[in-house]
């Protein structure tokens, strides 16, 4: 029941917070252009309860978007995340969407994407095309 | 997470027949739970084609005891940042290692329970853990002071 | 040896064969040394290190208005020469503690803040803060070797009898799970709540908010004469600005029990670098050397925001990755020379990489613990050219 009714619900609203995580930082050590760091640094992370409700499920990949600007990134579950929200750690992800007046905290739009995760050097060489 | 005897007892043979040694199924469950008996040593488990399907279910069951070490403490490493706190926290390293590991060190001591190595629990000496042996009690505070479940146990 | 893999500054990591004592993070930089590290370039080609140099030294010998930005990962003595540097070229000179803890360490250095030692810490804290901050993840063994779990002086009887911990934050974080016995997470939408509700208790009043925990929590600080806020980021944007109702919160609090703070901070050796430009200006950061004088606008990420910088030098840090895009982009606006070990996102779009030893594995140098205490790095390979190296040839240049 549940779920047949979250299939109408196409966009969800709520507040994303950035958080470290020593298994993303330990990847950065090692290279940010890897598989490891984009692995560990493009996810999504939501409580499976927030999940459930929302009818996202874990692996799922999501179109992320604040101020006009979207990285697709992977659901994770995870249980320490905000109950209400989802958190990100700190990378070149999060930063793409955030600014300086809600630099830790900041409202996201979320929707099922088709397709894989963003990578680093998309958002990179949008820097360089200025 | 952790097996218990009864759940072990439901998939045995349940006859009582002793070939194991153990005056009862139930008797050689606990034993086999605390590492004290090898399931093959229940025969007719292995030998008699009709607990084929209870063998290969209880063979599932028990897989995570070969992982652990003899005190049933098993430590999921990719689940580890490596804080230390229960390195720090056991009770044994507090006595033995004041100097090191009480004091929030590496231990100094050159067989510790554990340590951090390449930056994970590594296991060094189970037997000086309070759950090993013959008059061991029933210690948690390392398991308790590891926020990400990257240590358990397989009973209690 | 030393991990400077953060502001821990952890002293008893053994390397033979493996890493011994290191928390994951720490030991990945001491197992994977030789990953991921930089290489010479000029846009973005691979050059002799030498031409690498040359093109920098152009880039600083024309620039107008310099930016020397990052130095929260380098030596102490890396950092007096770029303070060198950035004043011969009247430059401005900022690293990340302007958007990270660098308020903090400025209350502590103008002494409006009372700080202590985490050594003192270990052997005398009661009751512990852990506020706006996942150490678990960003300083693994902050806890183990400081604050909530070693046996220490007057704290000898373990964590369940002579600590008790609080951590704040606004989600049920690691760190937030191991308050369990002995302990109080307090799960916030607004700090500044919790703050008013610990200010009514003391005011004899009772708060509409959080008054079990609030009440609680003063009672448990009067227990001891030591205690201690650990402060990280969420706190800092919890405060949304506003120091002066914490200084007064802390000023109330200890009226009646001593309260200490020691900032969260991340960084290696950030306060090293606010010590020193401290000493220096008696400013902690974003100082500008032309106008004598630090503000908000000589922020780095402001600087590159109003186009007020005509090139900049990066080193030890990775701004592409950690700065707000709509900043991070206007990198390309100007000429930058970057200084880093390991090849990073801003090697991407710099004009100029110039790699360097990694401090405390291949160079040595001082470090300033976040607590303020001096460490002298002991590095286990010999490399050259390090951070110190590179920034003399350039200051030389000018
Ligand atoms: S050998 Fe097997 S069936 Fe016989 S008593 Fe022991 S456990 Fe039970
Ligand atoms: S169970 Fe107790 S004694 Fe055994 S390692 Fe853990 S903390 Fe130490
Ligand atoms: S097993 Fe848990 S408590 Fe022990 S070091 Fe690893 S993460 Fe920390
Ligand atoms: S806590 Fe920090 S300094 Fe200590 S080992 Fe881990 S990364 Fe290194």
């Amino acid at each position: 029941m549940g779920l047949k009714f979250a299939k109408f619900i196409r966009k969800i609203e709520t507040e994303v917070v950035v958080a470290r995580d020593s298994f993303q930082v330990e990847a950065a050590d090692r290279g940010k252009l890897s598989e490891e760091f984009v692995k560990k640094s493009a996810v999504l992370y939501i409580t499976e309860e927030f999940g459930k409700k929302n009818a996202l499920r874990e692996g799922e990949i999501v179109k992320v978007t604040r101020g006009g600007r979207s990285v697709n990134l992977r659901v994770v579950y995870n249980d320490t995340a905000p109950s209400e929200g989802a958190m990100m750690p700190n990378s070149i992800y999060a930063n793409y969407l955030t600014d300086f007046d809600s630099f830790k905290r900041f409202r996201v739009t979320i929707e099922i994407a088709d397709g894989n995760v963003t990578t680093p050097s998309e958002i990179i060489e949008l820097i360089k095309s200025g | 997470m952790p097996i218990t005897p009864m759940e072990v007892y439901k998939l045995l043979p349940k006859t009582n027949c002793r070939k194991c040694g153990e005056p009862t199924c139930m008797s050689f469950a606990f034993k086999v739970i605390n590492r004290e008996k090898n399931i093959e040593e229940c025969t007719p488990l292995f030998e008699d084609d009709r607990y084929s399907r209870q063998r290969d279910e209880l063979l599932k069951l028990l897989e995570p005891l070969k992982e652990a070490t003899e005190t049933g403490l098993i430590v999921t490493e990719d689940l580890c940042v490596g804080c230390a706190n229960c390195i720090v926290v056991c009770p044994v390293h507090a006595a033995e290692d004041p100097y090191g590991s009480a004091a929030g060190s590496g231990p100094k001591i050159e067989d510790p329970i554990f340590r951090l190595e390449d930056g994970v629990l590594k296991v060094i000496n189970m037997t000086k853990c309070r759950r090993y042996g013959k008059n061991r009690i029933l210690c948690v505070a390392c398991r308790e002071n590891c926020p990400s479940d990257a240590i358990r146990f397989l009973e209690g | 040896m030393i991990c400077t893999g953060c502001s821990c500054l952890c002293d008893d990591i053994v390397v033979d064969g493996g890493v011994r004592n290191a928390c994951r993070r720490g030991a990945g930089i001491f197992r994977f040394v030789n990953e991921g590290r930089a290489k010479p370039m000029i846009n973005g080609e691979v050059v002799d290190f030498e031409k690498a140099m040359d093109a920098a030294g152009d880039i600083i010998g024309n620039s107008e208005k310099l930016a020397v930005y990052g130095l929260d990962t380098t030596t102490v003595e890396a950092q007096q020469k770029a303070i060198e540097l950035a004043k011969t070229k009247e430059a401005y000179i900022d690293d990340n503690s302007s958007f990270c803890l660098g308020d903090f360490v400025e209350l502590i250095l103008k002494e409006e803040l009372p700080t202590t030692t985490l050594d003192e810490v270990r052997n005398n804290a009661y009751v512990v803060f852990y506020w706006g901050t996942d150490v678990y993840h960003s300083l693994s063994r902050h806890m183990s070797r400081f604050t909530y779990y070693p046996r220490g002086g007057k704290r000898q009887r373990g964590y369940e009898e002579d600590r008790f911990l609080v951590v704040v934050d606004v989600r049920r974080s690691h760190t937030a799970k191991l308050a369990k016995k002995n302990a109080r997470f307090i799960e916030v939408g607004d700090d500044l709540e919790l703050i008013d509700a610990i200010l009514k208790v003391l005011d004899g009043k009772a708060p509409e908010k959080f008054a079990k925990d609030a009440v609680r929590i003063v009672k448990e600080m009067q227990k001891a004469d030591f205690n201690v806020i650990i402060g990280g980021l969420g706190l800092k944007y919890g405060l949304k600005g506003d120091y002066q109702q914490f200084l007064e919160f802390v000023r109330r609090v200890n009226e009646v029990t001593n309260l200490y703070f020691i900032p969260a901070g991340c960084h290696p050796n950030m306060r090293g670098f606010n010590q020193l430009l401290f000493e220096k200006t008696g400013h902690v950061n974003r100082y500008s050397f032309r106008d004598e004088e630090a503000g908000e606008k000589f922020a780095f990420p402001k600087l590159l925001e109003d186009g007020e910088i005509d090139a900049a030098l990066i080193v030890g840090t990775d701004p592409v990755n950690s700065l707000p895009f709509d900043i991070a982009k206007k990198l390309k606006d100007i000429k930058t020379i970057l200084i880093d070990p390991r090849q990073s996102l801003t090697a991407e779009i710099a004009d100029v990489v110039l790699p360097s030893a990694i401090s405390g594995l291949e160079t040595g140098g001082t470090m300033i613990r976040i607590d303020g205490v001096k460490v002298e790095l002991a590095p286990f390979l010999e490399k050259k050219p390090d951070d110190v190296s590179i920034i003399s040839s350039l200051l030389e240049a000018v």
